[in-house]
């Protein structure tokens, strides 16, 4: 077990120590002691992971991929599932390693914004504090959550998967004594059990079809079936699934859509995105932690980790939930006027932004989109948290206004991170910030598969060499940050990034050759197969570019309106102050964003990418905007880029430029924009969420309820009568045997007998007169007339009467 | 000389029983009735050393040892029946045995 490891696993298990000692002695440790507690166990944790990120930064690929290759020989025996052996390991690549330290990072920061914060709120209930129960909640999600990220197994990720579920409903229901924060936590866990469903019935089937829960042998099993049309894929292999015959590819895409339904409960996704607004019942330090910076991610991470077992169909679907998402919840966002519930909902879209990434096949913006949005939200949210402590827990943004003055350091934190979600920077050259880099390499992406794909479909026609025809035919391996791109482009003389060669070194060029004789195989497959990757249909390109304008324009308004402008509400201003120990938070985290904008995190993830990306199916290709040139894995055509740029390149501009026109004065001239014939439907329609809780309200609720009506009825009128009929049935037997054969023969029976004996006793007490004497007489008058008949009998008589002649 | 024979105890014996019964039946004092008993006991005893004697031979005693025990058990009846008489004068203030059928049902 190399170092990593161990540090990645002490790393986790901290925090479960910590966890332990508070369930035990938080009641002791009191009010700010248990607080400062877990700091310190996340600052322990946070070192450890950023000493793993940092030397492994400086590691050559080769070595990480010898470590890796380690780190599965290093997997712990645990037990059988049946005849399959579940190992217990940790998935050592660049991505747990990025992801650990996120966590860690974020966490702890958010842990010292909580100190703050709990001190200013009660955590009574009936004169018992939580204080410390809500640092131990905390423990046990930083716990489940590094624990999710280091699964090597999907067995183990599940189950810290549900752990994480299980905090996030704890933590939501902290204040559990109010009804909406209590309903918000059951609703959050009931939609997750529903995408929870799902993942178990992928799960399921990865364990049939696969043969095994491991994350990469699953892959490699996958990769190998589908080669060799065996198992999954074997020909004329079909299951019946409710009279619908399905077999090969549509099975091994309901696995795909299975383990994402997971994803969607998890990363709320449309249709199960409901539950994240609730989720703002909690604390909002918990609404930074988990349901905008590491949870929520955490569905991101799955359909990572999984990436390699989806097929193009489950891939679209991956796409089009992603892209339904992104648009409609920004849309919400902008009609929202509690300051949480527009982050709430800006941080959907986000994720939204992440799974349609992921959908398009842009792995690694995807998660580097994941990276960005987890520093710059938890941020907002720490910076919302501060407003709604500083404004005597005031959260409707109609009331604010004008808070600059009393709580600088939150506002300029604050509106970095506006800058950074609305993709700020300096269009062709950088320097930008946060989803600069990342949403708009997602949007080129997407652009890349809906307009030029497949890619250079020319130049290959016309090239001559043969690794070209496979790399045509097989058109859905096109990893370009992956190892063979650069073999390829090396070999077609390709104008490709040097840089991109270099970090993948010769030993990566050997592999990459090895690898296309491997191809080589599979190749008859795709060429003929009935699953050709064509280009996306063109709105899933053209949804997420719009949204990249109104996601500025909402962020600016909630911004404007809280910060800037005129104080709407005196009183909510005048207790407007700062607390240090949350905006100390607040400015870490904002160094954070500029931190992971810029270094580390973007090449260490192309470079995990060329191994959890290696699937026989689905595409993933890289795009890479904007041309910053300290990231490695670059895209092939930097056209693409080009052509993004005058798309989507002035969206923030355009963006802040509208919402400040409107929300510089106030909000007169939204409510009048809001109030106009044609925007007046839509404003009320986005205000009630689209509608959308109240469709799950009348269908599943009512529906729920009308159901149980209907049985209800059916029980009052069928099944009660047939009980009622029986029981006439039953009492009508019961008055026959009752009177006729109980009463009269029974009952005559034995009151007979009772009488005869009485009689008989009646009769034999007669002579019983309690008389002693009339005994004696009977007895003495009794045996003289014995004697009389025994000497009459014996012929004695005679002889007597002869005796007493004498 | 008239000879005493068996017969001559049987009858002393009969008319000593017979006395006995008729003690029992016409006595309403409860220690008459008592003592009717007690001659009727007497009277078997008289039976069974006259059938001794001239039955089973000078040598046997066994009709001897029948009478004593007769005469201890009768001793262990008085002393009960004495008891149960003072018993019954404590609850009816009577040995009127007429009075027993108080007890009846």
């Amino acid at each position: 077990m190399s170092w990593y490891e161990q540090f990645l696993v002490a790393g986790t298990v901290v925090p479960l120590i910590g966890f332990a000692f508070l369930v035990f002695f938080g009641h002791r440790l009191g009010k700010p002691l248990s607080g400062w507690f877990t700091v310190l166990v996340m600052g322990t944790s946070c070192v450890l992971a950023t000493c793993v990120l940092f030397s492994w930064h400086g590691l050559s690929p080769a070595d990480r991929a010898e470590l890796t290759a380690a780190a599965v020989s290093n997997q712990f025996y645990w037990a059988d599932m049946g005849s399959v052996p579940i190992k217990i390991g940790v998935k050592l690549d660049s991505l747990t390693v990025i992801m650990f330290f996120m966590v860690t990072f974020i966490a702890t920061w958010i842990f010292v914004f909580s100190v703050g914060y709990m001190a200013g709120h009660s955590d009574e209930i009936d004169g018992q504090s939580k204080y410390h129960r809500f640092f131990t909640y905390l423990c046990m999600f930083a716990f489940s959550m590094l624990g999710l990220v280091i699964s090597s197994n999907l067995l183990f990720l599940f189950i810290f998967w549900e752990l994480v579920g299980l905090c996030s409903y704890l933590l939501i229901g902290f204040y559990f004594d109010k009804k909406f924060a209590s309903n918000a936590a059951m609703k959050a866990f009931i939609t997750n059990r529903v995408g929870d469903f799902g993942f178990l019935f992928g799960l399921m089937m990865v364990f049939f079809f696969l043969g095994t829960l491991d994350l990469d042998q699953a892959a490699a099993n996958f990769r190998q079936q589908y080669a060799s049309s065996t198992g999954l894929f074997a020909i004329g292999y079909s299951i019946d699934l409710f009279g619908w015959q399905v077999s090969g590819m549509t099975l091994a895409t309901l696995m795909g859509v299975g383990l994402f339904c997971g994803a969607m409960g998890k990363s709320a996704q449309f249709p199960l995105h409901v539950w994240l607004p609730d989720a703002m019942a909690g604390p909002t330090p918990v609404s930074a932690l988990i349901h905008a910076a590491t949870m929520v991610a955490a569905g991101v991470y799955l359909v990572a980790r999984i990436f390699r077992l989806l097929t193009p169909d489950a891939q679209m679907v991956v796409a089009v939930i992603g892209c339904i998402t992104l648009t409609m919840t920004a849309l919400i966002a902008i009609v929202q006027t509690d300051i949480k519930k527009v982050l709430a909902y800006s941080t959907l879209s986000q994720l939204g932004y992440m799974i349609f990434g992921l959908g398009v096949g842009a792995w690694t913006a995807a998660l580097f989109h994941l990276m960005t949005h987890a520093f710059f939200k938890a941020m907002m949210f720490l910076g919302s948290g501060q407003v709604i402590e500083g404004c005597h827990h005031e959260q409707e943004i109609t009331k604010m206004g004008g808070l600059h003055k009393k709580m600088p350091v939150t506002c300029w934190t604050f509106f970095i991170g506006v800058l950074a979600i609305a993709g700020t920077g300096i269009p062709w050259t950088g320097p930008g910030i946060g989803g600069f880099y990342s949403k708009d390499e997602i949007l080129a992406a997407a652009l890349m598969r809906t307009d030029h794909w497949p890619p250079e479909a020319e130049h290959h026609a016309k090239a001559a060499p043969s690794d070209e025809e496979l790399e045509s035919g097989l058109s859905y391996r096109l990893a370009s940050d992956s190892p063979e791109h650069g073999a390829t482009d090396t070999s077609a003389g390709h104008d490709s990034q040097p840089k991109s060669e270099q970090a993948h070194g010769p030993s990566e060029l050997d592999h990459a050759a090895a690898h296309h004789v491997d191809q080589a195989a599979l190749v008859a497959r795709a060429t003929d197969s009935e699953h050709p990757t064509s280009p996306l249909p063109k709105w899933l390109f053209w949804f997420p570019i719009a949204i990249a304008y109104v996601t500025p324009f909402y962020m600016m308004r909630l911004w404007w309106l809280t910060f800037m402008g005129k104080p709407r509400d005196q009183h909510v201003y005048d207790h407007a102050h700062e607390s240090k120990l949350m905006y100390v938070p607040l400015v870490a985290l904002a160094v954070g964003t500029f931190f992971c904008s810029y270094w580390v995190f973007r090449p260490l993830l192309a470079d995990a990418a060329s191994a959890a990306t290696d699937a026989t199916m689905v595409v993933a290709i890289d795009g890479h905007a904007h041309d910053a040139d300290h990231a490695v894995g670059l895209m092939l055509h930097h056209d693409v880029h080009r052509d993004l740029v005058p798309i989507v390149g002035f969206a923030f501009l355009i963006g802040f430029g509208v919402a400040w026109a409107i929300y510089r004065n106030g909000l007169e001239l939204a409510t009048r924009i809001s109030s106009m014939p044609g925007i007046a439907f839509m404003h009320r329609a986005l205000r009630e969420r689209l509608y959308i809780d109240q469709v799950y309200d009348f269908v599943l609720v009512m529906g729920c309820r009308g159901f149980s009506r209907l049985c209800s009825v059916f029980d009052a009128w069928v099944v009660d009568m047939v009980a009622l009929l029986c029981a006439a049935l039953v009492r009508r037997i019961a008055a026959f045997s009752g009177w006729v054969l109980d009463a009269r023969g029974v009952d005559g029976v034995v009151n007979g007998v009772a009488s005869l004996t009485k009689y008989a006793g009646n009769a034999v007490r007669q002579p019983q007169t309690g008389r002693v004497r009339n005994y004696v007489l009977f007895a003495a008058g009794s045996a003289a007339v014995v004697l009389l008949l025994i000497l009459a009998g014996s012929g004695a008589w005679s002889a007597v009467v002869g005796w007493i002649g004498l | 000389m008239l000879e005493i024979g068996l017969n001559h105890y049987l009858v002393l014996a009969a008319i000593i029983f017979c006395a006995g019964v008729f003690s029992m039946v016409s006595k309403r004092n409860a220690i008459g009735v008592l003592i009717g008993v007690e001659l009727v006991l007497n009277a078997v005893n008289i039976n069974f050393v006259a059938f001794g004697k001239y039955s089973g031979g000078n040598t046997s005693i066994d009709a001897q040892v029948i009478a004593l025990f007769v005469i201890v058990l009768a001793a262990a009846e008085a002393a009960v029946a004495v008891a149960i008489c003072t018993n019954y004068y404590r609850n009816l203030n009577t040995i009127d045995i007429d009075r027993g059928d108080a007890v009846s049902g």
